[in-house]
């Protein structure tokens, strides 16, 4: 932001009140020639034309209000058949618009040029001037598509140049047709491309992200060069989440950037995603980083509601799952403490910060851009189930339709023979997996995914805008469910004057999530009865789940709960619509040429209604269910900062800057639950024998000022400070504020010192932070109580919590210490950035469970100490780079060892204690042991002893990385990311369900003959029991307790996205007046390339409120998606 | 807000060059103005904000009892779902299922939710202590307190009756930071509990206020809590009959003077209703329907694959009790063809075999399933102490010779009790006079027997008038060894074919109260199993 303010301030001071020496003479001129030499002196420049121009007739005249030097000869030109050109820096030459070359032979200086320097290049000029000349034009444009203003455009060994103007066109006369042009813009790779003869010469210019000078977006929206920065940050282009994309955007940051942790849920398009920076910090809350767009806050809580009678949970996505890829220039993510201090508590996990596209200055129209984006998703993997055994316990295969029932989910039966036998609904059919084994791939079809982007930017010299519309369809893999989202973005700054600007971006989206797949446990989870089928009832006889006269559930096995999956499809439902407006404006004003103040408010507004029921004929509420749920949820952030800049002699440049915040959050629901519908078949509230309303209002504030030093020393020391102090309402006043500082400093060592040559650049940067932060919701302080809804018989009844509150609690503190190394080699071909960091949270705000016999469950303490330490590494290389190809790679490491050091004394101890282990550990029950690893048997139920809760697992992956490949061949480029994580486990509900049930091959062994185990007993005798046959469906349930059987190992090496594109030169295109064309091919999840888990996905996903990612119940299979992405600029 | 449009115009016409977009600016500034100062939460001070306007700060006590008994009265029946109903009235074998869900009571399988019942300490015990802390100052308040101590004693003495060795006397102060309290001895902690019934019941001033309507039993009456906690302290006396004689006798004939409840009226039930409240419908009909007995599939499947067990089903025939039904029915297709309807006649019933191996037999819709207008009804209430259980608590007391009266008259009293309170749960359960004496001449109390045959014909006429009362029938059991059961012995049970002795105490405990737990798991040396057993239980190690 500084950077476009200062831009901005520049040219409107040219335009007005320039201070020079003649300017207030008013000249009258009427030919060329006086008027070269009124303007030579009066601005510095030396102004050369064609002898038979001098004498040229104009009339002009250079008033009081005189314009630049370049406005004067452009206000000249336009009502002339002359035409100018600037050679040089204050060099310009006049020449006869008509004539093919720009200036002949004959040229000469009018008067003595005023600059001595010019003499050279005037000579230089006329011996150029000799050759036959060639006239070039083209478009520079960025790679996404739009078109570059202000690019030098030079021919190579030459002074001949020029830039482009406001439609990225340019215009260059060349004396040769066999040159090479170079192409240079700030931020951009310089380009060289041989003229070749061409007199059109289009230029993408590409982005150089990992070379020297990048700007990158910090706190506020402020725009730093990156080198000046003392800590870690990585910027990525909005290019990359458009091609290969997620429905949620943050799940594409997975891979990307090192110590960044992005996890996709297996619940369906439109749903959440969890990302978590460099470790969880703290037991309590949720962890994931602030969201930020173009500078403000907005809230990313993900929101699942939990099947009301049983205990499947419905994920209906979270804030971040409502912005358009299409709509994001770059995301930027603050990793560490110092980068986030600005940003106040809430950045304790980091920051994302999200920078939109903005409108750009044309001369004429709008730039219109068209992307059309369409996915075909497939399930990637299966279980493999052990067909040998068929239906059946103890066993014995189904001998009436009431044991078919009964067993409807077991695989306890007699070996598969084929011979006809009885099913759930007193059908026979063959006792055989034929068509079975694709009983998934029956019931679910393929995911769609359709977005449709359509943007228009546009601009002048007081207002840019863009807007853009978009519309998302998609179509999860289970029939009937879809989540559609549409979104309006529009961004307008307007420059009042050279000293006053606005700027608003308002975003509304309206989403509408209809049937969303219930997950996790059963009742809506179709997926429960998808999965744990017998072997050999074919799913598709289960459909259509209900008796279509009466609507009673067909039931397919005799726990009602677990509920026939079509009926759970096509029957049971949901819908949620959201209308959410993330608006805000902000007002910039230059008190000083080096001092703006700016205001800020912002307001992130959903309204969310939510209907879920289970119908008349439910097995397991036969009357049904109803539920509805209303919420307006808000976050309202107002803010001002004061920015000053100042040389303080010496070469130390400094920047302070110090503003105030207020944020307030609002959650404001209203609630009904009801039951027992009077009229079956109409899903209505007004039609409920049994309804509840209930309401919740919670509502915080945070209160905060500011401060940031930064000092730079002839750019190549920095140094930074910064201050912050939070006031929270969550906390009781005189425990409720907190000051945290950071500092952190960078030495541009390739400045500094002289270094090898290969070293181009390389930088060292150290810092220390602190945040402070009060993870404590609304009113937890308080003890209250509530009223049970109508009392009870006329008598009020009072209701309490099993939470005891602490009125004591106070801030908790993150303390990230942190060091790094960056550095290019070899012309800037081979980089690397390196970071050691520390993280610790300390005063924790841990909800704490408590012994129940104290009378309570739970209290909140400050009492955890969480400590993240790890590397993030990143080579980036450009192995090959000539004009028709060049690949580009990027490899990303992260490892994090987490660690709990402290815990509330009473915490659980020992084996099951978080105490010095890592924050997302399993823990559970395996078999007990001797020391000599001999089985101990219980002497009475011949079962196995169950050992001591143990730790079984880490949620939480702590080695993350990702690989990029980028090949450009002339018009096609293709772009591979592989991503990896290791090191975690999931205790997996599902195949414990299919273990117990006799659907994996683990419970094979005994089935023929009964299977003998051995071991010791209690007291340590030998122990050996012999279980027959027919109790080997009771024997492997049992195995049900032990949890080391169903830890899955999450580690994976995934083709997580590759995209190969065309650029279809549209330049030869005549007949079409388009910019850009480009058709990519497009596939996310293409192949998992290594796993160590059976029978699903290492990513198959749980909760996105779960902090420890250890446990995954029955979910959606994942998909591969395959598709294809269109993009159209004119 | 009008100073500061003002004071933009000013501010504005400073800038001619501005003028032209003034307009402009001025609205959205008075937008962004509006938008700020409409909502107060930016002018309200931070501790407003954390004001939670739907929640109340205040203990109001009589409001909280409430909930504590409604809690409280549930939890012998609805937490953890197929719990503790599925432990006890199984394992009792009064209901038995098909499923072999980890949740059986009739297989011996239970285990995870044998582990509920301890929640009872932080909701109806917790919201009782509230009560007594706040009603404990003053002087006035004497009868709340009082009450509220009868109905502490109450609700821990199931909990160390399936438990053993409890929290007790440190139990419940995590508001005084105590949150590891020490386990008591059940010895201890009866003691106490006799002492608490004793000092309550002769607190009680009824000139004094009481909770009112509040007190979900009574409706203030302190005569009547004061017959509870005697009848009360005679179940405890009797508990210790195996285990200390003398304080059980000393103490029977303490609750006996202190007057027990003997009339109907006296009852301590808590009444409800079938109506649009959920939370007012019978917890016990509402669970029992939910898991299994829903309306309209009754009889043809159920959830749990729940029926009346055959134990239950065939000694109610066999005495010809006429208690079968109005407790009993059997869904038969309706005669006009439409759906089921219920038959209650005695040769029709039938009970379904405890622990039968697994698989829905075929014949499963011909069992026998809770009546849909008593037991199942919403409207039915929850009895906690009936002048049925004190009636036989006296026979017993008077075949021991603690008391002077009949045990004959008692029994008979007992067993007309217990068929009257039928009339509680709806007009399809009140039983005709007739009926009952002519139970009671087919089945007479044999006065002539030995202690022991009255013992068990005592017991067993416990474990059927304190039907649904699963916890008392489940500790007089231990303790007496009656009705007689054949334990089962399902492949793979847990218990080595043996009924249950105990409950399971969570491992909350053990990870979050380590060395008290540690303490009373090896002073009881019975270890944290299903077949454990408590202190009086006269299978507890000596």
């Amino acid at each position: 932001m500084i950077g476009i303010m200062n831009i901005q301030a520049q040219e409107l001071a040219l335009g007005d009140d320039r201070q020079v020496g003649y300017v207030k003479k008013k000249v009258e001129i009427n030919n060329l020639k006086a008027l070269i030499k009124t303007l030579e002196p009066m601005y510095e420049v030396s102004i050369v034309c064609n002898s038979d121009l001098v004498q040229t007739k104009i009339a002009y005249e250079v008033s009081d209000k005189s314009k630049s030097v370049e406005e004067h000869l452009t206000k000249l030109t336009s009502k002339s058949n002359l035409s100018y050109h600037k050679l040089d820096k204050d060099f310009y030459v006049i020449t006869n618009k008509k004539e093919k070359r720009a200036i002949n032979s004959d040229a000469v200086p009018v008067a003595v040029p005023y600059n001595k320097s010019h003499e050279s290049v005037k000579k230089e000029a006329y011996r150029v001037e000799k050759i036959e000349e060639e006239r070039i034009t083209g478009t520079v444009s960025s790679e996404n598509g739009e078109t570059l203003p202000g690019v030098n455009v030079l021919l190579k060994g030459t002074n001949i140049g020029t830039v482009t103007d406001m439609d990225g066109k340019y215009v260059i006369t060349t004396p040769t047709s066999s040159g090479t042009l170079v192409f240079s813009f700030i931020g951009f790779s310089s380009q060289e491309i041989p003229i070749g003869g061409r007199s059109i010469i289009n230029v993408t210019m590409v982005d150089e992200s990992q070379a020297l000078g990048e700007v990158v977006v910090t706190a506020f929206g402020l725009e730093r060069r990156k080198e000046s920065l003392v800590y870690s940050v990585t910027e990525v282009k909005g290019e990359e989440f458009t091609k290969s994309r997620e429905t949620n955007l943050a799940n594409s940051l997975t891979g990307k950037i090192a110590g960044v942790n992005a996890t996709s849920m297996a619940s369906g398009p439109g749903s959440s995603s969890r990302v978590v920076i460099r470790g969880n910090g703290s037991l309590n809350g949720n962890n994931q980083p602030l969201y930020v767009i173009n500078g403000m806050p907005i809230s990313n809580s993900p929101s699942t509601v939990r099947d009301q009678a049983n205990g499947a949970t419905t994920d209906l996505g979270d804030g971040i799952s409502s912005i358009n890829p299409d709509d994001i220039e770059s995301i930027s993510v603050l990793k560490g403490g110092a980068a986030a201090a600005l940003y106040g508590s809430q950045a304790a996990n980091g920051v994302i910060l999200i920078t939109t596209k903005k409108g750009t200055r044309q001369k004429k129209g709008i730039g219109v851009e068209l992307n059309s984006n369409f996915t075909l998703g497939t399930i990637n993997i299966f279980p493999e189930y052990q067909y040998e055994y068929g239906q059946g316990s103890q066993g014995v295969r189904p001998q009436s339709q009431g044991e078919a029932i009964s067993t409807g989910r077991l695989s306890y039966g007699e070996p598969m023979d084929g011979q006809p036998y009885v099913q759930f609904d007193g059908v026979e059919r063959p006792y055989s997996p034929s068509n079975i084994k694709d009983n998934i791939k029956a019931f679910y079809r393929n995911s769609t995914n359709i977005v449709n982007t359509i943007s228009f930017a546009g601009g002048n010299e007081s207002v840019i805008y863009r807007a853009s519309v978009s519309d998302l369809q998609s179509g999860a893999i289970v029939d009937g469910s879809t989540y559609d989202r549409q979104t309006a973005n529009v961004s307008v700054k307007a420059f009042m004057s050279d000293k006053l600007s606005f700027d608003t971006q308002i975003q509304y989206n309206y989403e509408v999530g209809t049937n969303r797949p219930g997950v996790g446990y059963v009742g809506t989870n179709s997926a429960w009865g998808v999965y744990l089928l017998a072997n050999t009832v074919d799913i598709t006889d289960l459909a259509p789940g209900y008796n279509t006269a009466n609507g009673q559930e067909v039931e397919w096995q005799h726990v009602n709960q677990a509920t026939n999956p079509y009926f759970a499809r096509d029957r049971m439902g949901n819908q949620d619509v959201k209308d959410r407006v993330i608006a805000q404006g902000s007002l910039t004003y230059d008190l000083l040429p080096n001092l703006f103040i700016k205001a800020d408010f912002m307001r992130d507004f959903s309204s969310w209604r939510e209907e879920d029921f289970y119908p008349v004929g439910t097995a397991f509420r036969p009357l049904g269910t109803y539920r509805s749920q209303e919420e307006l949820r808000t976050r309202s952030n107002g803010r001002l900062i004061a920015n000053y800049n100042t040389t303080l002699g010496n070469g130390i440049n400094l920047t302070a800057l110090i503003g105030g915040n207020l944020e307030r959050d609002i959650l404001d629901a209203s609630n009904l639950i009801g039951s027992e519908y009077i009229i079956p078949n109409w899903i209505s509230p007004v039609n409920l024998n049994i309804l509840a309303p209930s309401k919740g209002f919670f509502r915080t504030g945070t209160n905060s000022v500011f401060s940031s030093l930064d000092f730079n020393l002839k750019e190549t020391y920095y140094l930074s400070i910064t201050g912050r102090q939070d006031q929270f309402s969550t906390l009781n006043p005189g425990n409720n504020k907190i000051f945290y500082p950071s500092v952190g400093g960078s030495v541009i060592l390739s400045n500094a010192f002289s270094l090898p040559d290969v070293i181009n650049f390389a930088k060292l940067r150290g810092s220390w932070a602190q945040v402070g932060s009060a993870t404590v919701n609304a009113y937890a302080i308080n003890q209250l109580y509530g009223f049970r809804l109508g009392g009870h018989l006329g008598v009020p009844v009072q209701t309490s919590s099993s939470a005891i509150s602490n009125p004591e609690l106070r801030p908790l503190t993150s303390t990230t210490t942190e060091i790094g190394f960056d550095a290019q080699f070899f012309d800037n071909r081979f980089g690397i950035d390196f970071t050691l960091y520390r993280k610790i949270n300390q005063d924790d705000i841990v909800s704490t469970s408590i012994a129940p016999s104290s009378g309570a469950t739970s209290t909140l303490l400050n009492v955890g100490e969480i400590s993240n330490r790890g590397i993030e590494l990143l080579l980036t290389g450009n192995p090959i780079r000539t004009s028709v190809f060049s690949w580009n790679v990027s490899y990303n490491l992260a490892y994090n060892k987490n660690r709990v050091l402290t815990l509330a004394p009473g915490q659980a101890t020992g084996n099951s204690s978080l105490l010095g282990k890592d924050s997302s550990t399993r823990f559970g029950r395996s078999y007990q042991y001797t020391e000599d690893g001999i089985t101990i048997y219980n002497s009475i139920s011949g079962y196995a002893m169950k050992g001591p809760t143990m730790p079984l697992g880490i949620g939480v992956p702590p080695y993350t990385m990702g690989f990029e490949n980028t090949f450009t061949y002339k018009n096609f480029s293709l772009n591979a990311l592989i991503d990896a994580k290791f090191g975690n486990q999931f205790f997996s509900q599902a195949k414990q369900y299919m273990w117990r049930f006799g659907f994996l091959k683990e419970t094979l062994p005994g089935r023929d003959n009964g299977l003998t185990v051995d071991g010791v007993d209690e007291n340590g005798d030998a122990f050996s029991k012999n279980w027959p046959s027919s109790f080997m469906s009771t024997y492997y349930n049992n195995d049900g307790q032990y949890a080391t059987n169903f830890m899955i190992d999450g580690s994976f090496v995934k083709l997580r996205s590759v995209v190969l594109n065309y650029n279809i030169p549209v330049d030869k295109l005549n007949f079409v007046n388009l910019t850009t064309a480009q058709i990519s091919l497009v596939a996310r999840n293409l192949a998992i390339l290594y796993r160590n888990s059976d029978h699903f996905d290492p990513e198959q996903g749980s909760d996105p409120n779960s902090n420890s990612q250890n446990f995954s119940g029955v979910m959606l299979p994942r998909t591969r998606e395959i598709g294809f992405n269109l993009r159209i600029g004119f | 807000m009008r100073s500061i449009l003002h004071f933009t115009n000013l501010f504005l016409n400073q800038y001619d060059i501005m003028k032209k977009y003034s307009n402009i600016y001025k609205i959205g500034l008075a937008m962004a103005l509006v938008v700020m100062t409409s909502c107060n939460d930016f002018t309200d001070s931070l501790s407003d904000l954390n004001k939670n306007p739907n929640a109340y700060e205040e203990v109001i006590p009589e409001f909280l009892f409430s909930n504590s008994m409604l809690d409280g009265v549930a939890f012998n029946f609805t937490n953890g779902a197929d719990g503790q109903h599925f432990i006890f009235a199984q394992a009792m074998q009064q209901f038995s299922t098909h499923s072999e869900v980890r949740g059986t009571g009739d297989k011996y399988f239970n285990e995870s939710a044998a582990r509920n019942h301890w929640a009872v300490y932080n909701t109806a015990l917790a919201d009782n202590q509230r009560v007594i802390n706040r009603v404990n100052e003053d002087p006035n308040d004497i009868n709340m307190l009082s009450a509220a101590r009868i109905w502490k004693v109450y609700l821990f003495h199931i909990v160390t009756d399936v438990h053993g060795d409890v929290p007790y006397f440190e139990a419940l102060k995590s508001s005084e930071g105590m949150l590891q309290p020490k386990y008591d001895t059940q010895e201890a902690i009866y003691e106490d509990m006799l002492k608490e019934l004793e000092q309550a019941a002769a607190a009680f001033n009824p000139s004094l206020p009481t909770f009112g309507p509040s007190d979900l039993f009574y409706g203030g009456d302190t005569g009547k809590w004061k017959k509870l906690a005697n009848s009360l302290m005679l179940r405890l006396s009797m508990r210790l009959t195996e285990v200390r004689p003398d304080l059980a006798e000393a103490w029977a004939k303490k609750a006996i003077a202190g007057g027990v409840i003997l009339e109907d009226e006296d009852i301590a039930k808590v009444n409800y209703l079938d109506g649009q409240i959920e939370h007012s419908r019978n917890p016990k009909a509402a669970n029992l329907l939910v898991q299994d007995y829903q309306n309209p599939q009754a009889g043809v499947s159920n959830t749990q694959g729940g029926k009346f067990a055959e134990t239950f089903i065939e000694h109610l025939k066999m005495t010809g009790d006429p208690r079968l039904n109005v407790i009993s029915v059997v869904w038969i297709s309706n005669p006009d063809g439409n759906g089921y309807v219920y038959d209650t006649a005695t040769n029709i019933q039938r009970g379904m075999k405890s622990g039968a191996l697994f698989g829905e037999p075929e014949d499963f819709h011909t069992y026998s399933e809770p009546h849909p207008n008593t037991v199942l009804s919403y409207a039915s209430p929850v009895l906690t102490m009936t002048n049925a259980e004190t009636n036989l608590l006296l026979a017993e007391a008077s075949i021991r010779g603690w008391y002077n009266g009949s045990a004959k008259a008692a029994y008979e009293d007992a067993v007309r009790a217990g068929m009257r309170q039928w009339a509680l749960f709806g007009d399809e359960g009140i039983i005709a006079t007739e009926k009952i004496e002519a139970y009671i001449a087919r089945n007479p109390f044999m006065e002539n027997g030995s202690f022991d045959e009255k013992l068990e014909q005592i017991s067993t006429q416990k474990w059927v008038s304190l039907f649904l009362d699963n916890y008392e029938i489940f500790s007089n059991w231990r303790r007496t060894g009656y009705p007689m059961l054949v334990p089962t012995n399902y492949p793979g049970n847990i218990t080595g074919g043996t009924i249950p002795r105990r409950l399971i105490i969570p491992d909350s405990e053990l990870n979050l109260n380590e060395v008290n737990f540690m303490d009373a798991f090896n002073r009881q040396g019975v270890d944290n199993l299903l077949t454990s057993t408590v202190w009086w239980d006269p299978k507890f190690p000596k």
